[in-house]
């Protein structure tokens, strides 16, 4: 992780026992690395998935301030088993209802940074199918890189993370298939980010 | 629901694996044991999935669903075989480009080598429980076999309201290093991660 200049920054400010200038950086979604990936359990013996993406959205964050905000966008069409009569069956009323409901987000502006000033959690909420929720993406890595120009390509900062919560889905109504497919859904967010 | 006898025939003379002495004092069976259990393969909840941790920071993943294959096993007696092929053009990670690569010669070379088989006799089970708890077996792909041990993170039987048989199967997991299977070009050409893990779902139906 490259994080020398937000921490030596965190630093300062600690020093001087002064407020930290505000420094949000703002990160566009890469779309080959943004996608939201989902896990049930079938009959309680074997886990199906399937994803849905790519995601798209914004990122800003402020790791002097320790604050960040973050805006996901999901298609819900987009998801995507592998199995076209499953595909089909989800986008359907009684599952996600993509006529209805094209879209699913996350917002959120509560993020939470580790001591060596990556982000451990993103607290916000979750609306599926129309209904929101509170959710919290729990960070199981996170980190940012700095790539040199190359072949065509400018020089540029990638953050990126993998994120991961639970969600029931009869919360937001979609409720065929229960109890035999799980309520619960794990949900698996893969982000990377390019600085703006 | 399809029967796939026919190919699950073909991939068990095609494995050509002894069994190994599993079951104490029995002596060695062939790999094709007529009296185990058979399922086959419910290719709609079997699947091989691949996480690679991309530019240290998250996950990429991409999954193949389209699989066949046998599966035989006795919990009691503790004993299973099991050979499923999985089509490697059914590869979808969510992105086009990196699918393309991925299938191209510089890493699976699907047009030379379009199925991926794993196959083993060799099941440890916990026989409290009655469930397998490491599967070890050849992962063959571009034509390179490896061993590969699956770990069983879940597995349950149960009767299907659909089939209305019974059906068996889990989640299972394996770590590998994928440049074992590739040829010095194609790790010349390109970083080759040095770990991806494979989770694998697979439900079996009883026959």
């Amino acid at each position: 992780m490259t994080l020398i200049r937000p921490l030596a920054a965190a630093a300062l400010a600690l020093a001087f026992a002064a407020p930290a200038a505000a420094e949000p950086v703002r990160y566009r979604l890469l779309p080959d690395h943004s996608f939201v990936h989902f896990e049930v359990r079938h009959f309680g013996t074997s886990t199906s998935r399937g994803r849905f993406g790519p995601v798209d959205g914004e990122v800003t964050l402020d790791r002097t301030a320790r604050s960040g905000q973050l805006g996901l966008r999901i298609r819900t069409a987009t998801v995507d088993t592998g199995v076209r009569v499953f595909d089909s069956r989800l986008r359907e009323p009684d599952l996600l209802g993509v006529e209805a409901w094209p879209e699913a987000y996350f917002v959120a502006s509560r993020f939470e940074f580790d001591a060596a000033g990556g982000v451990s959690a993103v607290r916000g909420e979750f609306t599926l199918r129309g209904i929101g929720q509170p959710l919290t993406l729990v960070a199981e890595r996170f980190g940012c890189r700095s790539e040199p120009a190359a072949g065509g390509t400018p020089a540029r900062e990638v953050c990126g993370g993998e994120f991961v919560a639970d969600v029931l889905r009869s919360a937001f109504g979609a409720t065929f298939g229960l109890p035999f497919i799980a309520d619960r859904v794990r949900l698996r967010v893969q982000v990377e980010a390019e600085r703006l | 629901m399809p029967v796939h006898g026919a190919i699950a025939a073909a991939l068990l003379a095609a494995a050509a694996v002894p069994s190994l002495a599993q079951a104490p004092a029995a002596p060695a069976t062939p790999a094709d044991t007529p009296e185990l259990p058979r399922y086959t393969i419910d290719p709609t909840h079997t699947a091989v999935t691949f996480e690679a941790v991309h530019r240290g920071v998250s996950i990429s993943r991409g999954r193949w669903t389209r699989t066949e294959g046998d599966i035989a096993f006795d919990r009691a007696a503790g004993r299973g075989r099991v050979a499923i092929a999985i089509q490697i053009g059914s590869l979808s990670t969510g992105s086009k480009a990196f699918d393309a690569w991925l299938l191209g010669p510089a890493a699976f070379d699907a047009a030379q080598h379009p199925t991926a088989r794993f196959e083993a006799t060799d099941f440890a089970f916990d026989a409290a429980a009655r469930k397998p708890v490491r599967i070890a077996g050849t992962l063959t792909v571009r034509g390179q076999g490896h061993p590969v041990t699956l770990t069983t993170t879940l597995f349950d039987c149960y009767t299907s309201p659909l089939f209305r048989r019974e059906v068996c199967g889990g989640d299972f997991e394996a770590e590998i290093d994928p440049r074992r299977w590739l040829p010095a070009a194609a790790l010349a050409a390109a970083a080759v991660p040095e770990r991806v893990k494979l989770l694998v779902q697979i439900e079996g139906v009883r026959q």
